[in-house]
This record gives structure tokens, C-alpha cells and sequence, in this order.
């Protein structure tokens, strides 16, 4: 035996296991990583069952309360007893005791709307098909059976009260749809030109001689766009008046009723009585509805379409920036610049910047773009805003710009990369036809590149949709209340804040009052980022194989 | 035969467009790496200002009318000058050009007239009628033809209501929230009057007045910081401190000042934590009051020896700094934090002369004795820093020895910031350190395994799978690590620790059974131990966190955490090194992987053939011959991943706390650079100090990152070369 174990270990044998062993970690990490992220974000639109829990409370009363059931897991003894325990809820020789989270709702009434329920005081579980979910505009989820319905129609009770609910929801949000038309289409637009027009004024007022000519035609548009806001708000009024339509009582599960003014229900649904198939439908239309609506209650509730829209964007912006600039700097270095020491010092030193921590572009665009370039804009073409900054403050043309030089290198690296594969007789055979070197460019070596340069452009685009740290420094906000590209010219506002995917990740993960509640949104933000980036990386990769293989065939 | 093509067939127009593109490459070119070394440049631009030398520059000086004057000040924005004169007129003066604007006569003669402490604007004036009277100066903004305006104005904020001082006195005032203390020594007894629930512009109460006596006749009054103490100083350096607030109390009694030496001047610093006494020796020594288990002591928290002995010192009103003038009019500028000597200047200034710096610390202005406005520009924006400050440790108002620390804010106007990189330079190394322990065997291991065992099959998705984990966004594993894993870790510490034990040896036991499988069954699957390992690893843990607890009741007397605690005296918090070092290390482990993968694998076949020739086992050979080839590849993999780890900045926010700590407790969190300048630069007021601190971080970062890339980088072509010639 002891020469067994002599030649096992001399043959290396234990020790390729452990090498295995790291490989299999990294797996491991990687597919638990995505998988978690996968179904704790997909998990969280699904309109789960609700449950009529019936619980011994801390005092020994029995008490009831709607709720979806979270998460169930295991702690210790000491854990249940330091947590608010009872010790005769368990036995003596009980080592370790099951709870669940649950979610109940009705924040407004019986906060919190999150609670830990020992498995040891749940009596009862029963799943009642009435009890309806409504998602509300602020408060969160109320749980209940609606009872009553009273408006200027009169009081309707019974059973007519859910049919009636449904289509008054829908009514309801149509009419919010006509009001968010207004407010950020025509009122909006109004405010812009109005805050163009104040600018103008204060522009001309500091200007020594008078010009009463283009004062007075100031005032006068003044007027008349006041005129206009008048007439819209007019419009909002009656809207808002075709909102109120009652409200409805709904019955908790302790006995209790709640009010909710109708006009504040986005939703409403009985989970318990949806078939799978509803349940499918239900859960398709929430995750459509988280992608396109605008976040609500400090981005721990409704949609992420604004961080979506200010990713695509900047993304986009940048990467104009940076293919132009990445791909010239490569074919100089490759192409025209003269070979030597130099080049490859600065071929090193590109290299290099893509490992620089972004913080310190962050920094840089900071210091350099916002207050030292912004600043002296300001002070060139916007003076009769000042002291209230434009440009001198942080906004997305200089989030872009800033992650423009940050995945410049990597655009670079991979042109080059490109350049270096296309063999030299190509480019001596375009040359001998009697082509110029920028014809033997343009027409052989940069459409050969071609992919190379995509690929950069995807690994910089993968980069610039995750970085976060450069654009808490440049230009993202929690919260921005317009979108960066609306109807008013200049249509793009460069100048403007906007909202980030991974931002809001690390926004309403760490810096919301709520964080149970926001934990489920960000998981599922963190799935759609993931998902971005990994196509976009795999994209990346598939196009470097395809380049491969595409140069094999040239060079045999 | 085909007619040859001729070069001139290239037509002027395409001869254009070849120079043209050849210039715009050119340029664009140059322009973008012109731009990336901008980085470097425009970095060291924002932070060169801080280790710039201060200095004091004269400026003209404004002949005046002739009066005895009693205190001279500058406006809060430095526009305005003032003068107060023995005659009650106070007049106010152009700063730059210095024409009189306006005056106020108050129909009294002034023995003396102070700031109010910790105002600007306002004045305790003592009349010959042995009262005081407290002003207010005011500057009102208009705009007149485009041209801005000020007017100066004067009022009483506390009505006409005078207090009576024997003009024997010596006198402090203060004002802080709402509460008007004069402190007035006469001889060897203190009146102290204290006006409470005080609002300016309206009629002052009628105050409490409180009287006791002292050890020794006074010949200093300062007041403590917010009116909670009384620093009483006699003419040879002895101190009596006394506690105001209810009872009046003696706190410490002592000298301050060695036998046989004479005190030339004294004065509070700002906050009042801390007092100034210079001596004849020409010795300046800030003392701090401390207060431990055995009552109240002063320490000498540092001194500064100047030439010749100064005879007054001139506070800065909004900073902790100073300025000292000794017999032979040489203005000293130093500042107690760094302890800096800032800049000297020789004047025409006696001692006795008013003086005071500006609000603002950019000029000092002297009423000398020739009727002249005497003004000096002082050069000294970041007087807070030297290197010693930034590295060192330094003694702090209110501590009891000196320490590192990372505290650039606060509330209070009266705070001194704390600005050693120390701990943030320890915190980035704890973070790297921990993320590098657990990732660099992983990433080695793994890459070994994959370069040299695996199954082509296998390396072709597994590579490529790894990789993807380095474009994962870091804010997302940053957000997995601070709330799934952290709490999970908080929650189970035991069983992680179980994991990290029983894992190893689950992995021996699974590697002994396999060898006893026959090597027929065994030999299709020698590639693919990684993808057979994954079930162990997944089941190992899942036992490992159900066995965790009951180990903890066996070895840790059932609850890790505290056993740590008692036991090794380590803290726990939630979010520390723990987490960081396995989420960052996960962040670092594909960089790491990818590289040194490459490095293994693009070791030349014939190394490998001609060593299993000779005899070698696959395991001698990868000991003694690849790894030997490959391992300056290695080392640049390991050096890449540093880089990485040090400039996190997402995980590192979010899987710590965030304190600037000085202890390598795996248990407790820490902050790094990245994170801090993440956290503090947009609160940051741009030039300021705290500033350009931010960017020297951030330019520290930026050298430390390159220079492990640069080393990786040279190593790896080096490698490249090596390679070919073999």
C-alpha cells in the first residue's frame, strides 16, 4: 500500500485533481453566478399565490394576513432566539428552526411590507380565490378582497364589484396615458421654450445698450406661450377630473378595510384563480411593462426603460466617438507610422491604459471635460445661464466622451490585431496594380479589418454598457426626469443627466430606503445587463473565430 | 502584349486624396495617443498646485488719513477693507485701489476692538467709559451701470445694551448658536456673562453672571470651543482651565511653558481645541486639552522654532493655520497640521501693530504706524499638506497620540481635516491582497489544468465561459457580494470555513477511489476531470453548509463570530475582506486564467515531447519543464490581476463598509482608493484641498496600475520572443 501511495503521488495524480478541482470552481462560480442572477430576475414577475396566513403572533394572539410567500430558509437556536424568538415555539432539543419571508403588502396600513415568519407560527395556510393583487402607484402591492365600490355612479357591493374594478382600471389608465402625453409632450415642450425665452431676456439684459425691439418680441412670445400653457393646463384639469373615479374598499385579512382611490391602481389580478396559462400571460405583459414604463417610488418599483434608454444611448454616443478615433489610431501605428522603438513604447502604453482602473477616467473626465472644457463653454456661448452651469456640470456628452477614452485602447488593440493579420502580399499586390497606399486602404486593408474593428467596437461597447464607477463622477443620475432625446430642439440634449442600468443597480441596491422590496427589481436589472453584455460578448467572439477562419483561407 | 501601365496614370485628384488620408491618419493618430497621455498631464496639473511653496508678496500700500488705529480686517469676499481708530470712527476702504467708501463715527472714544469669536463681521469694542459695544458690519451688493457695488454698513445686532468692564481687564468674546459669552479677568478673579437664546437685530436679555476666583493673576482670556471651557494664562506660562457650563469647575492646572522662560504671546486656534504659546526661546508649541481616565491634561501636540521670539500671532479666521511677527517685523506664515513653515518676509510692521488675515487666507493687512494700509498677498492654498501629512502619522486636535486616519469632512466649520493616505493605501493593498489570495491558486490551478490536461472538447467551451466572467459588469458582482453573499457569510460563517477544510480532502478521497477505478473505464474521461469534479465541488458545499453549524457548536463553542471575537480579538462586520476577497477574486480570476492559460499553453510542443521522451511523467514534465517555461508568463498574469484588483472600485463599494481602517482583519472592511474617490469627489469643492487630494489618488492609482501593466507587459514579450527562438 505504502508503495501504492509512493508512485500515486509521484504520478502527479492527486495534484491534476486539484488543478481540476480550480477549474471546477471557476464553473461553478460562473454558472452560479448567471444562474442566480437568471432566477432571482425571473422569478420576480411572476404573479405568485397568495396565501391567507393564519399565525400565532409575538403575543400569543392569532392573527391573519394576506401574503406572498418569498423565501424559506434555516437558522440556528441562538439565531431565533436573538431574532425575537419565543422559546416555547420550539421544543428543547430543536437545533435549528425554519422561516419564511414574507411579503404582505399594504404598506400604508400595517408597515412593514416585509416580515419573517417562523415556520413554528404559521397555524394555516390557505390560498382564498378572491383575494386580489393591486399594484398601486405608490405604497406598493396591496393585498385584499375588494367589498365595495362607491363613485359619482353610486355604491356598487358584492359580486358586480370585481367586473366593475377591471374595466374602471383600465379606463383609469388610459386616462393616465392622456395625461403623460400632455405633461411630458406639450406642457413640456411650453417649459423648454419658456426657459429659452428667460435666458434669452437675461442675455440681452446684460448686454450694456438696450434692444427694446427684441425685448418687447420677447415679451410677446411670452405671452403667448403663457397663453398656450394656460390652454393645456385647462386640458390637464379635466383629465385629472375624468381620474377620479372612486374608490374602492377592499378587506385585509385581518378584518380591516383599506380604501384605494381607484386613480391610483395600476393593476389589479387574483392570482389564485389564474390558470398557468393566464399566470404566463400576466408574467410576459410585467416583464414588458418593467421594460418599457418609468420607474416609480424611488426606482423600487415600476419600470427601467429610462435607464435602458440612457444606456442605449450613451453607448451609442460613445461608440461614434471611438470608432473614427480607435480605428485611425491603429492604422497609423500599423500602417504609416515608422516601426521602431517608439511605436512600440506607445503600442505598451495603449496596452497598458486598458488596464488603468476606470475610477481614474472617471477622475479625468471629471476635472478635464466637466469643469476645465464645460466651464470655459459656459462661460464662451451660455454666460446668460451662469452661475446655474450647462455644460460645466456633469452630462451625457461627457459620460460619453470619457468612456470614449477609456475603450479607445481596446478598439485600438483589436484594429491592430486585425491589421497585423492581413498578410503583406495583399497589400504589395494592390500597391503593383498601381493603387495609392490610402486606395490600398480603404479598398483591401480596412474592409480585410473589418471584423477586427467590429469586434473592438463590441468588446468597447460590452465594456462601456457595464462600467459604472467613471459615470457616477460624469454624468449619471438616480433620477432623471426627462429622457436625454425628446421633440424639443436640439432634439438631443447633450448637456443633460441621465440614468444607467448598472447606476440604478448599485442606486437601489445600496442607496434605497427599501431594500427588501428593491431587491427582486435589481435582480432583474442585473439579468438584463447580463444579458446585453453577454451577447455582446459573444458576439465579440463568434466574429474573432469567423476572422480567423477567414484568414486561414487567405494565407493558404 | 498589354500596354504598361504608367505610374503618372495616378491623376492629380488621387494623388490628393493619398496625401489627404496620409495627414488625417497622421494627425488623428498622434491627436489620439496625444490625448491619452493628456490623461497623465492634466492629473498632474490638478495636483502639482498642492506641493507648491507658499509665499507672502507685498502689495502697494494705501496712505490713509491719520488716525490711532485699533484693528484693521478685511470684507468676507476681500473687497473691502476696515479700520477701526481710537477715536469711535470706523471707515471702510477700496481694497484694490483704496479710496475711502464710507465711515461711521460712533461718538465715543475705543480703548480696544476685537473679532467675535468665530465671526467675521462682527466686533467687541471696549470704550473709555469701561463698557463694551458690539458691531456688525454689513456689505450690500447692487448693481449700478453693469458695475457691482458694495456699500458697507454698520449696525448694533445686540441693541444698545453695553456690559461693564473695568478697563483693567482682560477680555474673550464668543458667539456660538445663539448663546453671547464675554469672559473678562480682573486680576485674580474671573466674571464670566453669558446672554442666552441671542438673535442678531433683535434687543439683547439681561444676562447670568458668574464670578470666581483664580490661582494667579491672569494676563490671558481665551474661550474654549462652544462655550464649554476657559483657558486662563498669566504672564510665565501658567494655565488654568476651567469648565463653564454648570458648575463652573477646574479642570487642569499647570505651565506650559518651561521655568525660566518668558511666554511672548498666545492664542486659540480655530475650534479653540487647541492654544498657540510662543516663548523667548523663539519657540512656537501648540497645546491640545485631552481627557482620559485620570482627568484632564495638555500635550504638546507640536512646535515650531522660529528665529527670534514671536511677539504676536495672527490667526486665519477659517482655517487652523497662522501667522507669527516677531521684533524684527518678519511675518512667519505656519500651519499646525503639517507643520509647515510656509513662507517668511521681513516688513516695516512693530509688534503691537493691528493685523489680520483675510477670511478667505489670500492677504494680510496691516495698519503700520506711518498712516498707511499695509497689504500682503499670501500665496498658501493647501497649507494642510506635506508629505509627512500625507504618509505620516500626525497628532490631531482631540487625540490622544498620533494617528493615520482618512477624514476629509465634516459638519463643523471648526474641523480639522484628516488627510493621510495611509489607511486608503493600506485599504487598496488589504482589498488586492485578500482578492489575489483566493484567485491567483484558482486562476493558476485552473489555468494549468485547462493548458495542459483537458480535453481539446472541453478547453474550446470552458475558455471561453471563464472569459466571459471578466466582461461581467463588476456593479453586479459588487451588488451579489454585498447582498446575497455577505449576509449569507454573516449568516454561515462556519460553513464556509467547513467548505474551505473539507473540500481538499473530499477531492484526495474522490482522486484515491478514481485511481482504484481499472484504467480501461477511466482512460476515455483523463481530460475531462474538471467538468467531473464540478458534482464533488457542488455536493461538498451543499454538506459542508449543513454540517457548518454543528462544527460550530463543537470548535467554536456554537457561534463562530464570537469565538473570533473573544478568542483572536477579531470584529466582525458584514461587508469585509471576506467578501471582497471572494467576489474581486472572482472578478480577477478570469484575467488572471486567461493569461497565464495562454502562457502554459503556448509553450512549444517539442519542450514537452523531448521531456515525456526521456521518461518524464505529464506531471514531471509540467513541474520541471513547462511551468519553468511558462512562468514569466505567469508572473505577468499575476501582475495584470493586481493591477485589476487594486483599481476595483464597484466591488469594493459595495462589499465593504467603507472605513478608512488600519488592521488586516480578514473580518472587518476597509476603504481603497478607488472606492473613497468614488464616494468623495462629487462632493468635492473643485480646487479645493480635499480636491486635488482626490486626484493625487487617483494619479497615485493611475502610476501604481501602469507600472504592474508595464512589468506584465515587457515580461510577456520578452516571453513572445523566448517562444519564437525555440
Amino acid at each position: 500500500m505504502g508503495k501504492f501511495m509512493r508512485n500515486w503521488f509521484a504520478s502527479g495524480e492527486p495534484w491534476i485533481w486539484m488543478n481540476a478541482a480550480a477549474v471546477g470552481i471557476s464553473i461553478v462560480a460562473v454558472v452560479g453566478v448567471l444562474a442566480l442572477i437568471a432566477v432571482r430576475g425571473f422569478a420576480h414577475f411572476w404573479p405568485s399565490d397568495v396565501q391567507l396566513i393564519t399565525f400565532a403572533d409575538e403575543d400569543g394572539t392569532t392573527r391573519q394576513v394576506f401574503a406572498e410567500l418569498i423565501e424559506l430558509n434555516r437558522i440556528s437556536r441562538q439565531q431565533f432566539l436573538e431574532s425575537g424568538g419565543h422559546a416555547d415555539w420550539i421544543s428543547q432539543d430543536q437545533e435549528d428552526v425554519s422561516r419564511w419571508l414574507v411579503k404582505t403588502g399594504n404598506r400604508r396600513t400595517n408597515p412593514p411590507d416585509f416580515r419573517w415568519l417562523f415556520l413554528d407560527q404559521i397555524q394555516s395556510l390557505q390560498s382564498p380565490s378572491e383575494v386580489v393583487v393591486f399594484e398601486r402607484l405608490e405604497w406598493g402591492n396591496a393585498y385584499g378582497i375588494p367589498v365595495e365600490l362607491e363613485n359619482a355612479q353610486g355604491r356598487i357591493v358584492g359580486a358586480e364589484v370585481w367586473p366593475q374594478l377591471r374595466t374602471l382600471i383600465t379606463q383609469a389608465s388610459i386616462t393616465r396615458e392622456h395625461i403623460d402625453e400632455v405633461e411630458q409632450g406639450s406642457l413640456n415642450r411650453i417649459n423648454y421654450d419658456l426657459e429659452r425665452l428667460r435666458l434669452k431676456q437675461r442675455g440681452l439684459a446684460s448686454t450694456a445698450h438696450e434692444n427694446t425691439l427684441e425685448l418687447k418680441r420677447i415679451e410677446a412670445e411670452k405671452a403667448q406661450l403663457m397663453g398656450a400653457y394656460d390652454a393645456e393646463e385647462t386640458v390637464l384639469r379635466q383629465l385629472y377630473a375624468k381620474l377620479d373615479l372612486g374608490n374602492v374598499t377592499i378587506r385585509t385579512a385581518d378584518g380591516g378595510a383599506v380604501n384605494i382611490d381607484i386613480a391610483d391602481i395600476l393593476a389589479a389580478w387574483q392570482p389564485n384563480r389564474m390558470s398557468t396559462f393566464d399566470k404566463v400571460g400576466h408574467y410576459l405583459g410585467s416583464i414588458g411593462r418593467f421594460l418599457t414604463e418609468d420607474p416609480r417610488e424611488a426606482n423600487t418599483e415600476g419600470g427601467i426603460f429610462p435607464a435602458i434608454f440612457g444606456t442605449v444611448l450613451m453607448v451609442l454616443l460613445m461608440s461614434v466617438i471611438v470608432t473614427p478615433f480607435g480605428v485611425i489610431a491603429a492604422v497609423y501605428l500599423r500602417e504609416y507610422a515608422k516601426q521602431g522603438l517608439f511605436v512600440r513604447i506607445i503600442r505598451i502604453a495603449v496596452n497598458n491604459l486598458a488596464g488603468v482602473p476606470s475610477i481614474v477616467y472617471g477622475v479625468f473626465g471629471l476635472g478635464f471635460f466637466v469643469y476645465f472644457l464645460g466651464g470655459n463653454l459656459d462661460r464662451l456661448f451660455f454666460p446668460e445661464a451662469l452661475p446655474a452651469p450647462t455644460f460645466g456640470t456633469p452630462g451625457l456628452m461627457w459620460a460619453s466622451l470619457t468612456l470614449a477614452l477609456l475603450t479607445v485602447p481596446v478598439v485600438i488593440v483589436s484594429t491592430e490585431e486585425g491589421l497585423t493579420r492581413i498578410p503583406r502580399s495583399l497589400r504589395e499586390g494592390s500597391l503593383a496594380l498601381g493603387a495609392t497606399k490610402s486606395e490600398t486602404l480603404f479598398r483591401v486593408i480596412l474592409p480585410m479589418a473589418s471584423p477586427a474593428i467590429l469586434t473592438g467596437i463590441i468588446l468597447a461597447v460590452a465594456r462601456a454598457a457595464g462600467e459604472v464607477a467613471p459615470l457616477m463622477l460624469v454624468g449619471v443620475v438616480k433620477l432623471a426626469p426627462t429622457l436625454p432625446l425628446d421633440g424639443n430642439f436640439p432634439f438631443l440634449h447633450l448637456d443633460q443627466k441621465f440614468m444607467h442600468l448598472g447606476f440604478h443597480i448599485y442606486d437601489v441596491g445600496f442607496q434605497s430606503p427599501n431594500v427588501e422590496a428593491a431587491r427582486p427589481l435589481v435582480y432583474a436589472t442585473s439579468l438584463l445587463l447580463v444579458a446585453i453584455i453577454v451577447v455582446l460578448n459573444l458576439t465579440a467572439i463568434t466574429l474573432r473565430g469567423r476572422l480567423e477562419r477567414r484568414y486561414r483561407s487567405v494565407e493558404s | 502584349m498589354q500596354p504598361s501601365i504608367s505610374v503618372s496614370g495616378v491623376t492629380r485628384r488621387r494623388r490628393w486624396n493619398d496625401r489627404i488620408t496620409k495627414w488625417v491618419v497622421a494627425v488623428g493618430g498622434a491627436g489620439v495617443i496625444g490625448a491619452i497621455t493628456l490623461i497623465f498631464g492634466y492629473l498632474l496639473w490638478v495636483v502639482a498646485p498642492i506641493f507648491a511653496p507658499g509665499s507672502i508678496d507685498k502689495s502697494p500700500t494705501h496712505d490713509v488719513v491719520e488716525r490711532q488705529p485699533l484693528l484693521v480686517d478685511v470684507s468676507e469676499n476681500g473687497d473691502v477693507l476696515l479700520r477701526i481708530s481710537d477715536d469711535g470712527i470706523i471707515e471702510f476702504y477700496d481694497q484694490s485701489v483704496g479710496t475711502p467708501i464710507a465711515a461711521f463715527d460712533l461718538e465715543q472714544r475705543i480703548v480696544s476692538a476685537d473679532r467675535v469669536y468665530p465671526r467675521v463681521d462682527l466686533y467687541a469694542l471696549r470704550t473709555t467709559t469701561e463698557k463694551i459695544l458690539f458691531i456688525r458690519t454689513q456689505y450690500i451688493v447692487s448693481f449700478v451701470e453693469g458695475q457691482r457695488v458694495l456699500t458697507p454698513k454698520l449696525d448694533l445686532p445686540f441693541g444698545n445694551a453695553l456690559l461693564d468692564v473695568p478697563a483693567s481687564a482682560v477680555v474673550d468674546t464668543q458667539f456660538v448658536d445663539g448663546e453671547l459669552i464675554v469672559a473678562a479677568a480682573i486680576g485674580r478673579s474671573l466674571l464670566l456673562t453669558r446672554y442666552s437664546n441671542v438673535e442678531e437685530g433683535f434687543p439683547i436679555g439681561s444676562p447670568e453672571q458668574v464670578r470666581v476666583d483664580t490661582g494667579s493673576e491672569v494676563a490671558h482670556v481665551l474661550l474654549g470651543p462652544r462655550n464649554e471651557w476657559v483657558y486662563l494664562l498669566d504672564t510665565r506660562g501658567g494655565i488654568e482651565v476651567l469648565s463653564i457650563k454648570e458648575p463652573l469647575s477646574l479642570l487642569y492646572k499647570g505651565s506650559l511653558i518651561p521655568i525660566g522662560m518668558e511666554m511672548t504671546a498666545t492664542a486659540a486656534l480655530l475650534g479653540r481645541y487647541s492654544i498657540l504659546v510662543a516663548d523667548n526661546t523663539g519657540k512656537v508649541t501648540q497645546w491640545g486639552l485631552f481627557k482620559d481616565e485620570f482627568g484632564h491634561r495638555f500635550e504638546a501636540l507640536r512646535d515650531f522654532q522660529l528665529d527670534l521670539p514671536a511677539q504676536s500671532i495672527i490667526l486665519e479666521p477659517r482655517r487652523k493655520g497662522f501667522a507669527t511677527l516677531d521684533a524684527e517685523g518678519t511675518l512667519t506664515l505656519l500651519y499646525p497640521t503639517s507643520n509647515r513653515a510656509i513662507a517668511n518676509r521681513s516688513t516695516i510692521l512693530a509688534p503691537g501693530t493691528p493685523v489680520a488675515i483675510a477670511p478667505r487666507s489670500d492677504m494680510l493687512v496691516a495698519a503700520n504706524s506711518r498712516n498707511q494700509l499695509q497689504r500682503f498677498e499670501l500665496h498658501n492654498e493647501h497649507p494642510e499638506i506635506s508629505f509627512a501629512a500625507l504618509w505620516g502619522k500626525i497628532w490631531y486636535e482631540g487625540y490622544e497620540e498620533p494617528i493615520f486616519s482618512w477624514q476629509s469632512s465634516s459638519a463643523d466649520t471648526d474641523f480639522e481635516p484628516k488627510f493621510s493616505l495611509t489607511p486608503l493605501a493600506f485599504g487598496t493593498l488589504k482589498a488586492a491582497f485578500y482578492a489575489l489570495l483566493f484567485a491567483v491558486p484558482i486562476a493558476i490551478m485552473g489555468a494549468i489544468y485547462t493548458a495542459y490536461f483537458m480535453a481539446p472538447a472541453m478547453r474550446s467551451w470552458v475558455k471561453p465561459g471563464i472569459e466571459i466572467m471578466a466582461a461581467l459588469p463588476t456593479v453586479i458582482l459588487g451588488f451579489i457580494g454585498g447582498l446575497w453573499l455577505a449576509p449569507i457569510i454573516e449568516d454561515k460563517l462556519s460553513s464556509v470555513i467547513t467548505i474551505v477544510v473539507v473540500l481538499p480532502v473530499a477531492l484526495f478521497v474522490m482522486s484515491l477511489a478514481w485511481s482504484q477505478i481499472p484504467e480501461k473505464m477511466t482512460k476515455r474521461w483523463a481530460g475531462w476531470y474538471g467538468l467531473l469534479v464540478t458534482p464533488l465541488i457542488v455536493i461538498t458545499a451543499y454538506i459542508a453548509f449543513d454540517i457548518g453549524p454543528i462544527l460550530e457548536d463543537v470548535f467554536f463553542n456554537g457561534n463562530s463570530r464570537t469565538w473570533f471575537r473573544d478568542v483572536l480579538g477579531l470584529n466582525y462586520d458584514q461587508r469585509n475582506a471576506l467578501v471582497v476577497g471572494i467576489v474581486m477574486g472572482l472578478a480577477v480570476v478570469p484575467t488572471i486564467f486567461s493569461i497565464a492559460e495562454d502562457a502554459i499553453y503556448g509553450v512549444p510542443n517539442h519542450l514537452k515531447n523531448g521531456s515525456l521522451a526521456l521518461g518524464a511523467t505529464p506531471w514531471q514534465t509540467l513541474t520541471r519543464v513547462v511551468l519553468l517555461t511558462a512562468s514569466p508568463g505567469i508572473f505577468s498574469a499575476v501582475m495584470i490581476g493586481m493591477g485589476r484588483a487594486v483599481g476595483e472600485t464597484m466591488i469594493v463599494l459595495m462589499a465593504t463598509g467603507n472605513t478608512p481602517l488600519m488592521d488586516f482583519n480578514i473580518f472587518e472592511g476597509m476603504r481603497t482608493f478607488a472606492a473613497n474617490v468614488a464616494v468623495e469627489l462629487p462632493e468635492s469643492e473643485v480646487n479645493s484641498t480635499h480636491y486635488r487630494i482626490l486626484f493625487l489618488s487617483a494619479l497615485v492609482l493611475f502610476m501604481l496600475t501602469f507600472a504592474f501593466n508595464t512589468v506584465a507587459e515587457v515580461v510577456r514579450q520578452r516571453l513572445r520572443e523566448q517562444y519564437g527562438s525555440l
